[in-house]
């Protein structure tokens, strides 16, 4: 063997999967949020797509991480 | 039970004669053989010590090791070492190569193991060889059904002479008992009983192929426990986990109990009524286990206490009744393992590095799984022992193409075979992202899902009167959120006016102020310019008409509120350039003052009632 074996550890230590899931929830939720009131607020004539795409693209981030993070969390390894 | 003794024994007698006649394996020579068997648990453990003297002029490199073919059966383990060290010294020894060989002419009752010396034996020269041997379900109980009050009772049967194919010059066995409780045993010549072992020999200058069958009939109330099916899942996280679930199908191997259980007599006197019986098993985890669970079909199972330390994890299970003879539970025990400490890389492959068998002590068949993470490649597995090994596929969380899974089944397990084994692995760092990127994408789909509908024209008659009013109403909308729009601009370029009136007020610099009223003149300009298709559509709709007056008004009074602004502008500039204060135009600009937050105060008023539209 040419070199020992080295243990190999997650990315992302244990001990912050519930805080960063929390926090990323939270993003992602707020983010949400933003869409959906665009949505519900813009008139059909003068919404941006770009603007509605770049919201949901940074929501559907932050809410996948959150909840990959939640899922680690709360013990289902995936 | 008597007449298949019988037939044991003229077996063996033709066994002899038979062997006479076959020819001597080699010139080896055994000065000196010390037996130790350990019948104190259901699992019986030979270990014998042998001093080996080549005599002949060749050398030699093998040794031949002999077992009944009714041990050979039940052989689970089988290790070889050479102590080459002399008395305490004898420190590292390596295991030998051991494997089965069928020499020419020996009768198909005898099964021989071939071990591999370390180095050839030439004249005269000797080696110590330790033989450690492990035998399953090799006890049997006598009478197989006993009662609940009845102890268990269990048969033994081996030979007082070593069997071996070499001449043995001495040799002494001793057997050691769970208790002293022995109901009988062969009485040869030589043989005592002390305590709870039992001696035979020693014995000297036998011939090759001596056997003397020996049968201790003794007192064993230890759990027989053996897992019929082990099935022992390792699965890989590299998010940080390694979770193994083992399931269970438990069987109390020992005499068959007969007659009725009662629970009340097990409950008052657990020893006696109930002997046979076991009621827990200690299952010995590695450190730093977590998320410990012991359930069965039912659900969880109480009755289980955890300990740990930082050394071992040690878990206490009690199955939902005791466990007699023939009695099955099935039950499956998990946890979750920190990655690493059992995950490592090395020349660029990961390989998982865990124990084999079952924490619990007892004899299993058993059948392991690894699943390893999506995405893994090449996989091999380094087994210390041969075992049976295949590939599957298995889907768990997160799953597109399926985990890769090594399946590792073996037969007949011991505690001995607890030792580790490697599954090495390539894997691409980059394939962590995979059920991140999964969950991101399935979050964008619901989003672009929300956007399609909200662009999407769902009507389906394209040309009704009320499509058609709502498509102008939503162009009214739009129109007036544009006015509403300009309008905000409007009134924050007044806001800069008023700002710069303040600045010229404090610093005296007329031109920044003048730079400023150019500025906002041709950018209110440019605003009203905007501002006046809007108006225009707004007053052609049909839709418009109630919005329009208040829309007008709007623009109306914002219009008077830019002139009052500008005239009063004008007049502070002005006033400042002449240097001429006075009274009288104090009194005009804060004339024009209440006018300006009165209008100011309408035209937002009226904006934020534009806003709801």
């Amino acid at each position: 063997m040419a070199q020992a074996p080295k243990p190999i550890a997650s990315p992302v230590p244990e001990a912050w999967y519930p805080s960063m899931a929390a926090l990323m929830l939270v993003f992602g939720l707020v983010f949400t949020a933003s869409f959906f009131i665009y949505e519900a607020t813009s008139s059909r004539k003068n919404r941006s797509i770009a603007k509605e795409l770049t919201t949901g693209a940074l929501a559907s981030v932050f809410l996948g991480f959150g909840s990959l993070f939640l899922l680690l969390a709360t013990g289902v390894y995936v | 039970m008597e007449t298949r003794f019988a037939l044991f024994f003229f077996f063996f007698f033709f066994l002899l004669i038979a062997l006479l006649s076959t020819p001597v394996f080699s010139d080896l020579v055994i000065t000196k053989v010390d037996r130790k068997i350990d019948l104190t648990s259901h699992i019986v453990r030979i270990s014998s010590s042998l001093k080996v003297e080549n005599a002949g002029p060749d050398v030699v490199s093998q040794l031949l090791l002999t077992f009944p073919e009714y041990q050979a059966k039940k052989l689970a383990y089988l290790t070889a070492s050479s102590a080459e060290g002399k008395g305490k010294s004898k420190g590292s020894s390596a295991n030998l190569p051991v494997e089965v060989v069928q020499p020419e002419g020996v009768p198909p009752a005898l099964t021989f193991y071939s071990v591999s010396l370390p180095r050839g034996l030439g004249k005269g020269e000797s080696l110590n060889l330790d033989v450690f041997a492990v035998l399953t379900h090799s006890l049997q109980p006598f009478p197989e059904e006993i009662t609940q009050a009845d102890v268990q009772l269990v048969l033994f049967q081996d030979s007082a002479h070593y069997l071996s194919p070499y001449e043995v010059k001495a040799q002494v066995l001793s057997i050691k008992l769970p208790s002293p409780r022995v109901e009988s045993f062969t009485k040869i010549q030589n043989t005592k009983l002390v305590d709870s072992e039992i001696k035979y020999g020693p014995y000297e200058n036998l011939p090759a192929f001596s056997y003397s069958p020996i049968i201790v009939h003794y007192e064993n109330n230890r759990p027989f426990a053996v897992a019929t099916e082990l099935l022992r899942e390792i699965e890989i996280s590299h998010w940080g986990n390694v979770q193994i679930t083992e399931h269970y199908k438990l069987e109390h191997g020992g005499a068959r109990t007969k007659g009725g259980f009662s629970r009340i007599d097990y409950q008052a006197r657990p020893n006696v009524r109930g002997a046979s019986s076991f009621r827990r098993l200690i299952v010995k985890l590695p450190p730093r286990a977590h998320s410990v669970y012991y359930r069965d079909e039912i659900g969880n199972v109480s009755t289980s206490h955890l300990w740990a330390d930082s050394r071992k994890t040690e878990l206490e299970i009690e199955p939902r009744y005791p466990m007699f003879g023939g009695w099955k539970t099935f039950f499956t025990v998990g946890y979750g393992l920190p990655l690493h400490d059992y995950l490592f890389e090395s020349d660029g492959k990961r390989f998982l590095n865990v124990s084999f068998g079952s924490p619990i002590a007892e004899v299993v068949v058993d059948n392991l799984l690894v699943v390893l993470p999506e995405g893994s490649k090449d996989i091999s597995v380094s087994v210390p022992f041969s075992v049976k090994q295949w590939e599957e596929v298995k889907y768990s969380h997160l799953d597109i193409s399926g985990r890769p899974v090594v399946v590792l089944e073996k037969k007949n397990a011991v505690p001995e075979h607890n030792s580790h084994f490697q599954v090495y692995y390539k894997f691409n760092s980059f394939s962590m992202l995979r059920e991140p990127l999964m969950l991101i994408s399935g979050f964008f789909f619901l989003f672009v899902s929300c956007i399609i509908y909200m662009h999407a024209d769902l009507s389906i008659s394209k040309s009704s009167a009320s499509y058609l009013a709502k498509l102008q109403w939503y162009e009214v909308q739009a129109t007036v959120q544009k006015l509403h729009e300009i309008m905000v601009r409007c009134l924050t370029v007044h806001d800069k006016l008023e700002a710069s009136l303040r600045d010229l007020s404090r610093t005296g610099d007329v031109q920044a102020c003048k730079a400023m009223r150019k500025a906002a003149d041709s950018l209110l300009k440019d605003l009203s310019k905007d501002l006046k298709p809007l108006l225009v559509f707004l007053q052609s709709s049909l839709q418009a008409a109630q919005i329009y007056q208040k829309v007008e008004e709007l623009v109306v009074k914002e219009k008077e509120l830019q002139e009052k602004l500008m005239s009063k502008h004008t007049m502070v500039v002005d006033a400042y350039e002449k240097k001429s204060a006075g009274r009288e135009l104090e009194n005009r600009i804060a004339a024009l003052q209440q006018k300006l937050t009165t209008l100011r105060q309408e035209v937002d008023d009226l904006i934020d009632v534009i806003d709801e539209i």
